[in-house]
């Protein structure tokens, strides 16, 4: 199912930063009331939007930037309609906002003056459209679970534990497992009507299709890229001479390597990888060459129907021989950029004492820890250079390409405290936000990103301005712990609105409700499953 | 190895951390079985001649002492930040110890974070009225007073004021009651002419059977057992005489996580507090063994060999949580023919995780003992009891320290293993008794609970909030720790199905504060502090 997660950065008039500041704590006193049966608080927010699972509105400063007025939603389905129905909920403090912000050039100036207009006030819709910025990287938690589905599921465990832990309960417990699951599932039909319809599949055999072929296409063309030059020395030089260069070339840059980070590249041990991991890189890297020499084929021969009718069978087996062999290439180009990188982060400045604002801090704390989610939002700067940027971008889109592909469980990996989180890039690239709604508090979600997917945050954040040193973009960064934190807190901005439709529910037992609610929906289970299903009751 | 016993801080030269460290910091004193502890009100602008003038009746002990000499008595000191203040450390020195130990544990933040106050309320984990005890920090002021971003709507912090207030700790383990108070009036006579007062104190003791090797808390369990196993690479800890350079597989923890001025877990020089070399009212450089600060030029080392010590006095009622427990059981049985095995014994087994005696619950039975004697804490859970069918999900030494129970698959229990020990702390606690209280009573007894930490956040209020207090944890819903959280449900997993019970606190926080433990060198330039110039509060 579609689930959308965006932000809409929009410059803010400094004079008026202050003033927005106020609108937007004002704005979350009156909002954060119960007003509404079965809503803890946010009623009006959450009964008027019935697709949002998470909203922000915070203020971000930056020293060499005005200040930056970000909204973040995180929802069912595409993002237009839901414009619509926060215009009915909060379009006036919404749009009091928007005048504190500066005007933007071109269309999306137009689109301003018309939603700020007092006299003949536009939709707000077309101009968060324009405005959105779509993320880079992001997660879904429970990936596949509309609002709708969490909070109904949320109900139905919350009545199977009552009933197991009233007086029915001794009963229930004096039953075979196989009687007492179809004793409940006759209850709960009774109960919750909905559960005999058919449930909407989380991921669809198109989606997850769609999600598998950008990610083989993605390898695929950062394979050509990489292989380019090799490509046209297999095209140009003779076999055995372009196998020399490549060879020659690659060994001379991977002894350069060694000579200057052998004790680095000594201690990055290839051990940890499972047998399943190396079968599938093995498996993909197959995949990816017989694709690379299907498109070798495809394009050669038809570039030869074009020319020479009778050839094209050859010209197709020619190219594809030639981006084959095109790939010894990569000894050239790959240990070629990892010098180039190494270079870079050898000279690169780490912010080893970020000045960090404890009155700002402390705003924070003030916000945190009320329920058992919490928010942040963060704001870094972008080191410059030619291969940063392309690393940055082409981590970036593999690395949400990757996720899509993995992260289809509901979790991150061991990590199961993620709700929605992404990043996006802000001023023409030249900074990055980072947004997420999570499970317990700041400092345990970082150390959670510390101690399980350093390798992957230093990826995804490393490009920022003094993020803790790293090696190969591998190790050290984020397992940097308190480097990293630091670095973190320094850019982290206060979260002034942040509303959760499910404040109580964490990311697991989301899941745990829903294997719960799967369990009952089918007639029988085998023993193993039936027993697994007992443990989650 | 049970108790994290057998290792001991290298002594060799006079930099090594024997020299520095306060003793309590490599031993519990176990054969100290005497004690007390004493909070002290320091008067404003104090100096610190009352050191001084105590030393030399009863000189603190350091950690070379243990295993060189009989001891029959020793003495340890700390201080809370507000007692530093009152002793004339300068401002720039009292910034530089870390966020929590500025802030003290009664900060309303922190306090919610910990799971005593909510608000304007004190939890049921607190005592009624709230704690009585504490530091009385007040936070410094926000370092920024006019903020342009400011809504102007920020909440006052700052802890509440709570009856008394202690500005120091001296602790006295001895092994007669006669040596104790002999200690104790020594040290009253020589603190009286300094206006130096006992605002609060506690009679400390360890409970120990006839030919039993460890403690026994209130409840009558046996305490103590679960500890780290403290490694250092550069050999500052040995083990039979051996450096012990790399960590054990379990309970390996680096030195730095407990000791200021060693590799902690970030694999940095834990920091510490700084002095600056040479300012008024402080001793001369030249009079002074602190070392210089490793990394700040012009700045002594005012932390390294020193530790922070986290204190909390519990008050256990020991005859309510046994009749509740009685109360409890006897209904289960009641309405249940499954339950006939159900005791108030069984129930508390189930809460704490192990037996009376210690040994950690298994599926089919209990670990048996280590080759020591001593109950067996070189133990996993993932392999031996991944569904807490022995030591349920929730109990309280699982919460403790979960090894790798948190891993959702075996190919993550490492991962999970290491990711517990990033969290560990050095428990240092013994049983208390106020005067005229028993056990038998409803008087105040209870367990002052101790612990050292280099990092207070990541550590000691990590295992409070993320683990103890969390109710998430290990995928159960709405249930935290059933021997120190609210009243409140317990999941005690088993097949076909869990049950469920109600536990109620008995266990009720009487007061605490974060201090900070100052290795010998340290105490050295403390006593020699010059009373400030008018107070500075």
């Amino acid at each position: 199912m579609l689930q959308t997660t965006l932000s809409v950065p929009i410059e803010v008039r400094p004079e008026s930063a202050s003033q927005l500041a106020k609108l937007i704590e004002e704005f979350k006193q009156r909002e954060d009331k119960i007003d509404g049966e079965g809503v803890d608080n946010f009623a009006n927010i959450l009964n008027g939007l019935p697709n949002l699972h998470f909203m922000s509105i915070s203020l971000f400063e930056d020293v060499s930037y005005d200040p930056i007025f970000i909204v973040e939603v995180n929802i069912d389905g595409a993002a237009p309609p839901f414009w619509f129905r926060l215009e009915t909920v909060a379009g006036q403090a919404i749009r009091q906002m928007l005048r504190c912000c500066k005007r933007p050039q071109g269309r999306r100036g137009r689109l301003y003056d018309g939603v700020i207009s007092d006299s003949d006030a536009q939709p707000l819709g077309p101009f968060m459209d324009a405005m959105a910025q779509p993320p880079s990287v992001f997660h879904h938690g429970n990936r596949g679970l509309s609002r709708k589905r969490i909070l109904r599921e949320a109900a139905l465990f919350r009545n199977l534990r009552e009933t197991l832990d009233g007086p029915q309960g001794v009963a229930c417990r004096a039953m075979a497992p196989a009687l007492l699951h179809a004793s409940l599932r006759k209850m709960m039909l009774e109960r919750f009507d909905w559960l005999a319809d058919r449930p909407e599949p989380r991921i669809t055999h198109l989606e997850r299709a769609v999600d598998v072929v950008r990610l083989a296409l993605f390898a695929l063309l950062v394979l050509l890229v990489l292989s380019a030059p090799g490509i046209v020395s297999a095209a140009l030089l003779s076999w055995s001479a372009h196998l020399a260069a490549c060879l020659l070339i690659g060994a001379f840059l991977a002894l350069i390597l060694w000579r200057r980070d052998k004790a680095i590249l000594s201690q990055i041990s290839l051990g940890a990888l499972s047998l399943r991991t190396v079968t599938l890189l093995a498996g993909g890297a197959l995949l990816l060459l017989a694709l690379l020499y299907g498109v070798g084929l495809i394009v050669g021969a038809g570039a030869g129907l074009a020319f020479n009718a009778a050839e094209a069978p050859n010209w197709g087996r020619a190219l594809g021989k030639t981006l084959l062999s095109g790939q010894l290439g990569l000894l050239v180009t790959v240990p070629g950029l990892v010098l180039w990188l190494r270079a870079l982060e050898r000279r690169d400045s780490s912010h080893l004492m970020p000045p960090i604002d404890e009155a700002k801090v402390a705003q924070m704390l003030q916000r945190e820890d009320w329920i058992a989610q919490n928010h942040m939002a963060s704001v870094v700067h972008i080191r410059p250079g030619v291969l940063r940027a392309l690393i940055i971008r082409a981590g970036h889109r593999g690395l949400g390409l990757l996720l899509r592909v993995k992260a289809t469980d509901g979790y991150l990996g061991s990590m199961r405290t993620v709700h929605f989180a992404h990043w996006a890039f802000l001023n023409n690239g030249s900074r990055l936000l980072f947004v997420s709604n999570f499970d317990q508090s700041w400092g345990s979600y970082l150390d959670d990103f510390i101690e399980k997917a350093a390798v992957g945050l230093t990826l995804a954040w490393g490009c920022g301005v003094g993020f803790p040193p790293t090696d190969f973009l591998i190790t050290g960064g984020a397992a940097r712990g308190r480097l990293f934190k630091n670095w973190a807190l320094a850019s982290r901005s206060v979260s002034r609105f942040w509303c959760s439709a499910y404040p109580d529910l964490s990311v697991d037992q989301i899941e745990r409700n829903h294997r719960v609610v799967q369990g009952l929906r089918k007639d029988r289970l085998a023993d193993e499953q039936l027993a697994s299903w007992m443990r989650e009751l | 190895m049970a108790g994290g016993r057998g290792w001991k801080l290298a002594a060799d030269t006079a930099h090594s951390p024997a020299h520095g460290a306060q003793a309590i910091v490599a031993a519990g004193f176990g054969s100290l079985a005497c004690g007390t502890a004493l909070f002290l009100d320091l008067p404003e602008a104090c100096g610190g001649q009352w050191l001084a003038d105590a030393r030399a009746v009863a000189e603190v002990t350091i950690a070379r002492q243990i295993g060189t000499e009989r001891l029959e008595r020793c003495v340890s000191v700390a201080f809370t930040w507000r007692g530093l203040q009152r002793m004339g450390l300068s401002a720039e020195a009292l910034a530089s110890f870390s966020a929590p130990f500025r802030q003290g544990m009664f900060q309303q933040d922190r306090s919610r974070r910990l799971g005593d106050r909510r608000g304007e309320d004190w939890l049921d984990t607190v005592i009624e009225g709230g704690p009585v005890w504490s530091g009385n920090i007040k936070a410094p002021p926000p370092p920024r007073p006019v903020d342009p971003y400011s809504a102007g709507m920020e909440r006052d912090n700052t802890p509440p004021d709570v009856g008394i207030s202690t500005h120091a700790m001296v602790l006295i383990y001895a092994d007669s009651p006669q040596n104790v108070d002999e200690s104790v009036q020594a040290l009253e006579a020589a603190w009286a002419p300094h206006g130096v007062g006992i605002s609060h104190r506690l009679m400390l003791k360890i409970e120990r059977g006839e030919g039993e090797k460890f403690g026994r808390e209130h409840f009558g369990f046996a305490d103590g057992l679960s500890q780290p196993l403290p490694y250092d690479r550069d050999g500052a800890v040995l083990r039979d005489g051996q450096p012990v350079t790399t960590p054990d597989k379990i309970n390996g923890t680096p030195l730095g996580d407990f000791l200021i001025g060693y590799r902690n877990r970030n694999d940095e020089i834990a920091p510490g507090p700084l002095v600056r070399a040479d300012v008024d009212g402080a001793p001369l450089r030249s009079q002074t063994t602190l070392p210089a600060h490793p990394r700040a030029l012009g700045f002594l080392d005012l932390g390294r060999n020193g530790s922070y010590l986290v204190v909390r006095q519990l008050r256990q009622d020991v005859r309510r949580f046994w009749d509740s427990l009685e109360r409890t059981a006897q209904k289960l049985r009641e309405s249940d023919s499954t339950a006939s095995h159900i005791t108030a014994q069984w129930l508390a087994e189930r809460i704490v995780g192990r037996t009376m005696d210690g040994h950690v619950l298994r599926p089919d039975g209990t670990l048996p003992a280590g080759a020591d004697g001593y109950p067996d804490n070189d133990f996993r859970y993932f392999d031996a009891d991944q569904h807490g069918h022995g030591c349920p999900l929730g109990s309280h030494v699982r919460r403790a320290n979960p090894r790798d129970a948190l891993a959702p698959t075996g190919g993550d229990k490492d991962v999970l293993l290491d990711a517990a020990n990033n969290h560990r702390i050095l428990r240092r606690g013994r049983n208390y008794v106020a005067s005229g209280a028993t056990q038998d009573s409803a008087g105040d007894v209870g367990l002052l609970f101790m612990c050292l930490n280099t990092d207070i956040l990541r550590q000691f209020e990590f295992t409070q909030q993320t683990w103890l207090m969390n109710s998430d944890f290990a995928t159960l819903f709405e249930e935290v720790d059933p021997l120190v959280g609210p009243d409140g449900g317990m999941t005690i997993p088993q097949d076909p199905l869990r049950r469920r019970v109600q536990v109620e606190t008995y266990v009720q926080l009487v007061g605490g504060e974060y201090f900070f433990l100052p290795s010998l060198q340290a105490i050295d330039y403390l006593s020699a502090l010059s009373p400030p110039d008018g107070a500075t509060e």
